[in-house]
């Protein structure tokens, strides 16, 4: 050890062995900076992650290995340190960093926090954590070959929320439920229908033929005359997915035939919608068994995963998968459920074969097992290289905070290949904070767009303090002279208000709601501007926000764009302990591709083709290497970074 | 346990990479044996980088024995291996990383290996050197360059990074390009394309037919009608059209770096030993030279646009159509030229040559100097280290030092600055060889003495040199995205990189 002081001066190299650090993750970059910490001299340091072993991990995960998958990987890659590293004092939690246990106490006892996380939720709060407790952030993220450290402090840098972030991009609910034009719509309705089916119900994640849709502008009882197909399904509307799905005893053919055949026959009493695009086409169970399929066997030589079968073999798929879960489910017993996680092969099997059935019937190319996965989980690719490179950068960034030669500190960005200024590495000064930052400001403000006859509280707290603003328990009090309490993050308090209307409370055009969390010790006051003309499927907008528009392409510094790294979603995308809705949410990473901007155009109006491959002349090499070449280009939907 | 069993373990192992390199790049990777010359903390940690994402082997030449040094600064040594060979020791560690590559180690140092049996390196697809003193590593670059083995020289000095690639010639398909053009043929149309065009009436269309029609069609039925000055249509389809004509009508032309590489001496003196790249590089010559008027072959793919599924499909075909018949035309050329020094058709496969035609546009050769070009005083590349050195904190300075550095090690057999008691004399002992550097290669250039206090102090490993160096040999091992070409120098102080071309 001794003779990495060399480069440190004397004094810094001792305040490594006394200081107590903080690693936020114990992933891809978390294992690589554990690593460098120690060897650089870092003595006490504190790490947390609530994430387990998974197979993927470890082609760069270094710290663990195939005995471990499965376990927490807080503690394994405590254990694996202390192997090379005896003397190091490291002490692990298998835990989220947004459990309240782990407050501004907690954050006060470090000199230094470093992310190595994976989603936004998690950094906001602890750039939120960090500045209440006014301790330096590092913060970092990598994509691909892509990847970002920068330095955060409290009134000297941009926090981690100055820069607004490209919303998250989520699809009107009749675009999945009713006309979906790209296989990603498919994607996302195949997984609610797994959560509808096997896991936790969300009146969100509806699946069945939307009657309300205002583009039908479809009379049900003028249609049911037309209808031949709808008279059951009007039963079946009754009662939920779930019960229904229980009462066949999840049969494989029954839910074949209600999803793919009855509801797409309903669908098309919905006559307005097909008017202008092409009508679904039902798919029967048995009419497909005993169609000769010429091109039904499997096409594409490569791995199993990348090849696209036929509707037969999704069929079938389905039919093994149901069944597979359906025993999952019976094993854990009266009222238990699944949780999907692209990783678990049933459940990704489910998906794939729901969402290419889908697609089929809706005349779309159908896609690989492997495509699918990389859309439905958000996947971003991730190698051991960015990530070391990443995690040597956090170290020097880290030096150079605690030797107080703040100046110094940079924000880096890494490049796929070095720019036109033969630069891999591009530092650039960190900028001076927002000062209408609606974090770090003295006074955060925000103004909020939203009819207060049509929003209920409950919305209110969960999709725009908790989802939008990053609030973990935000206590909501209006500013009418009186103090109403509108929410408290006591439990008990306010729930009855939960499903009432904003406009039940008083509140109008130009309230002001003070919006408290405790935790973070962080008070938004939020403005409230009433307005009955929100787009269709939009709730609420904040007032000079950018909406879900991507940039100009031409971005200066290339690296900039992927900032925040890894599965940018707003919520944890962690496995199976995270969230259910965690991999739900799917952002589009607009700015680093511009052909998705065929995402801002209204879905309902435009007919758009993806790229089509996976038909039978394509083979499974070049549809590999057209994703290598630009990995935007085919899963330009899940890139979730921004 | 089945094979299919192991390849579906592999297959979700290498998930998240797969999705940057493709199987055939990864396959790329298995099937490379790399040389890690000295496991050092650098040393390990490029191969480390190198083990998880599943090389199919290495081999570690060492002489070193592990000192208690290794095991401070060096993640892959505990203190138990302390005094056993340096290449076993973390061979045994670095293997544990990843059960599917096989580890062996030389206990013999580099230069013993060079005196005995200097063909022992021929065996590899990559040597990487970490550390090495001046006279090996021009020792065994010139072997390498002979062999045709890429050598990857990495070295870190204090908060310094250095890399240097020699190899003779690299070859790169899959140059993963960005921004790259469409290659639509819309000014030079091929008869299945004009067949299909004029298959399209938009004026006899219903609307929604024809603001449903692929843009590609209506900016080709604009070209067809001379003198055309009616307007647009107010269709999405008709927008995207005139947001895409701009780059959609990109002259069909055989781009310049291609076509050096047709009239690169490799390409035009096929042998039976010639590897496949430029075998089928003169394939695709032959294609543009005869059947295609001049232009490559067909790629075969097009961008997304509004169209609905059946026009667009069909419009794709006679794109992808085009690019098979193309490709199978290339493939005869091939065929021909491997028949005619008698080595059997199928030496190169159908989907080589398909990825090689769908890339034709974007093939790279990369050709770096060898490192004795760049020490001899006839060939150095003065040009680039004068107009860098005008700038005095150029990255070429810390080249210049780390040269000046070698040179104290030539005359000192130690490195500067090992003893704190000897700093002072150290300092001035390093300014007579960075002068002499100077004097003796006629350099005109100022080196501020600040780098010269700098490089007095004590070596140390960057896990950032380890992470760039491992993507490298990636890079060269798959033979996708095009490597540096020829040195990378790094500065940890002032978080600054730069490419020299020395």
């Amino acid at each position: 050890m001794a003779k990495l002081v060399g480069p440190l001066r004397k004094e810094l190299a001792d305040s490594l062995s006394s200081c107590r650090v903080l690693v936020v993750g114990a992933g891809g970059i978390g294992c690589e900076l554990l690593k460098n910490l120690v060897l650089t001299g870092f003595k006490n340091i504190e790490v947390i992650d609530l994430d387990t072993i998974d197979v993927s991990n470890l082609n760069r995960q270094f710290l663990f290995q195939k005995k471990h998958v499965g376990k927490s990987k807080a503690p394994v890659a405590k254990e694996s340190v202390l192997r090379f590293c005896p003397s190091a004092n490291i002490t692990a939690y298998h835990d989220s960093i947004m459990n309240p246990d782990y407050n501004v106490e907690f954050f006060r006892n470090f000199q230094l926090v470093m992310n190595a996380l994976d989603n936004r939720a998690a950094r906001n709060h602890v750039n939120r954590m960090c500045l209440a407790a006014d301790i330096p952030l590092i913060e970092s993220g990598t994509a691909g070959y892509l990847g970002k450290v920068t330095v955060i402090r409290k009134g000297q840098t941009e926090c981690y929320e100055c820069q607004p972030k490209l919303t998250q991009k989520t699809f009107p609910g009749c675009t999945i439920r009713n006309t979906p034009s790209e296989p990603i719509h498919c994607i996302v309705w195949a997984k609610y229908l797994f959560n509808q089916l096997f896991g936790e119900e969300d009146a969100d994640q509806e699946v069945s033929p939307d009657t309300a849709d205002p583009e039908a502008a479809w009379n049900p009882a003028d249609a049911a005359a037309r209808a031949t197909a709808s008279n059951k399904d009007g039963d079946i509307k009754r009662v939920s997915t779930k019960e229904w799905a229980r009462s066949t005893g999840y049969d494989p053919v029954k839910l074949f035939n209600k999803l793919f055949k009855d509801d797409i026959m309903y669908l098309l009493t919905m006559d307005k919608l097909w008017k202008k695009r092409k009508a679904p086409l039902p798919l029967d169970w048995t009419e497909i068994h005993h169609l000769e399929f010429s091109q039904e066997e499997a096409c594409g030589t490569g791995l199993k995963d990348q090849q696209v079968l036929g509707v037969q073999g999704y069929a079938q798929l389905f039919h093994r998968s149901v069944e597979t879960l359906r025993s999952q489910l019976i094993e854990k017993g009266e009222g238990a459920e699944l949780v999907w996680d692209k990783d678990d092969p049933p459940a990704m099997d489910f998906v794939t074969a729901a969402a290419n059935l889908r697609m089929n019937v809706f005349s779309m190319n159908m896609k690989s097992r492997f495509d699918v996965k990389s859309m439905a989980g958000n996947i971003i690719p991730a190698i051991a290289t960015t990530n070391a490179v990443i995690a040597g950068l956090i170290v020097l960034e880290a030096l150079k905070t605690l030797n107080s030669e703040f100046d110094q500190c940079r924000t880096i960005f890494l490049n796929k290949q070095p720019n036109p200024r033969k630069k891999l590495l591009v530092p650039c000064a960190l900028d001076p904070p927002n000062p209408s930052c609606y974090v770090c400001a003295s006074k955060p403000e925000v103004t909020v767009k939203l009819n207060v006859h049509k929003t209920i509280v409950q919305a209110l707290q969960d999709k725009i303090l908790k989802e939008k603003f990053g609030m973990v328990a935000p206590d909501v009090q209006i500013e009418d002279g009186k103090g109403t309490i509108l929410i408290s993050s006591e439990e008990g308090e306010t729930e009855a208000n939960n499903n009432k209307f904003l406009s039940d409370f008083g509140i109008r055009n130009g309230s002001r709601l003070q919006v408290d969390d405790f935790l973070q010790d962080y008070t938004l006051l939020v403005n409230l501007i009433h307005s009955e003309e929100l787009e269709k499927d939009v709730e609420f907008e904040v007032v000079g926000d950018a909406p879900d528009k991507a940039p100009t392409p031409s971005v200066p510094e290339e690296g900039k764009n992927i900032a925040n790294g890894n599965k940018d979603s707003a919520q944890p995308s962690t496995s199976s302990k995270a969230a259910a809705e965690d991999d739900d949410v799917l952002i589009v990473d607009s700015d680093e591709e511009p052909s998705s901007s065929t995402m801002e155009a209204s879905p309902e109006s435009s007919n758009r083709k993806r790229k089509h491959h996976g038909t039978d002349t394509d083979d499974a090499a070049s549809k590999r290497k057209r994703l290598d070449q630009q990995p935007a280009d085919d899963d330009e939907d899940i890139i979730a970074l921004d | 346990r089945t094979m299919t069993d192991h390849k579906t373990s592999k297959e979700q192992k290498y998930d998240r990479q797969l999705r940057l390199w493709g199987d055939h790049g990864q396959e790329g990777l298995e099937n490379a044996h790399v040389c890690l010359i000295n496991a050092t903390a650098t040393g390990t940690e490029i191969l480390k980088n190198l083990v998880l994402p599943g090389i199919g082997a290495f081999t570690i030449v060492d002489g070193h024995k592990v000192s208690g040094e290794d095991v401070g600064n060096n993640f892959f040594l505990t203190s138990s291996s302390i005094g056993k060979n340096r290449a076993q020791a973390a061979t045994e560690l670095l293997q544990e990383l990843n059960s599917d590559v096989s580890g062996n180690f030389v206990e013999e140092s580099p230069d013993k290996l060079l005196d005995n049996d200097p063909e022992f390196f021929h065996r590899f697809s990559l040597v990487i050197g970490v550390q090495l003193p001046e006279s090996t590593c021009l020792r065994l670059g010139s072997v390498l360059w002979d062999a045709g083995v890429p050598f990857l020289v990495c070295r870190t000095y204090g908060l310094i990074g250095y890399m240097r690639l020699i190899v003779k010639e690299h070859t790169v398909i899959e140059s993963h390009p960005d921004n790259a053009l469409e290659d639509l043929r819309l000014d030079q149309p091929f008869t299945e394309l004009k067949h299909h065009i004029e298959s399209y009436d938009l004026d006899s269309m219903e609307k929604k037919d024809h603001s449903h029609t692929p843009w590609i069609i209506v900016v080709a039925k604009y070209l067809e009608k001379e003198g055309n000055n009616g307007t647009p249509e107010d269709e999405e389809n008709f927008e995207e059209a005139i947001k895409n004509v701009n780059t959609a009508l990109n002259p069909t032309k055989v781009p310049s770096a291609t076509e050096d590489i047709f009239n690169a001496e490799q390409c035009e003196n096929i042998t039976s030993q010639s590897p496949s790249f430029w075998v089928m590089a003169h394939g695709v010559r032959d294609f543009v030279r005869n059947e295609g008027n001049g232009k490559l072959p067909v790629r075969g793919t097009i961008p997304d646009m509004i169209a609905d599924s059946d026009k667009f499909i069909k419009l794709q075909n006679v794109y992808r159509d085009k690019a098979m018949k193309d490709a199978a035309v290339v493939s005869k050329h091939v065929e021909a030229l491997l028949q005619s020094f008698g080595k059997p058709p199928e030496s190169i496969s159908e989907q080589e040559i398909k990825l090689f035609c769908k890339n034709a546009a974007f093939l790279r050769v990369v050709r770096c100097r060898s490192l004795a070009e760049e020490y001899s005083m006839d060939t150095f590349n003065k040009d680039e280290i004068t107009s860098c050195m005008d700038s005095a904190d150029s990255e070429m300075v810390l080249y210049l030092m780390l040269r000046s550095v070698d040179r104290f090690y030539q005359q000192h057999s130690r490195y500067p600055g090992v003893y704190n008691y000897q700093v002072e004399e150290d300092i001035n002992k390093l300014k007579l060889c960075v002068n002499s550097l100077l004097q003796e290669y006629s350099l005109n250039v100022n080196v501020k003495d600040d780098y010269i206090h700098e490089f007095c102090k004590e070596a140390h490993c960057l896990s950032f040199v380890a992470g760039s160096a491992a993507q490298e040999a990636i890079k060269i091992i798959t033979h996708q995205f095009v490597p540096f070409n020829n040195t990378f120098l790094y500065n940890a102080m002032s978080q600054t990189s730069a490419t020299f071309q020395l």
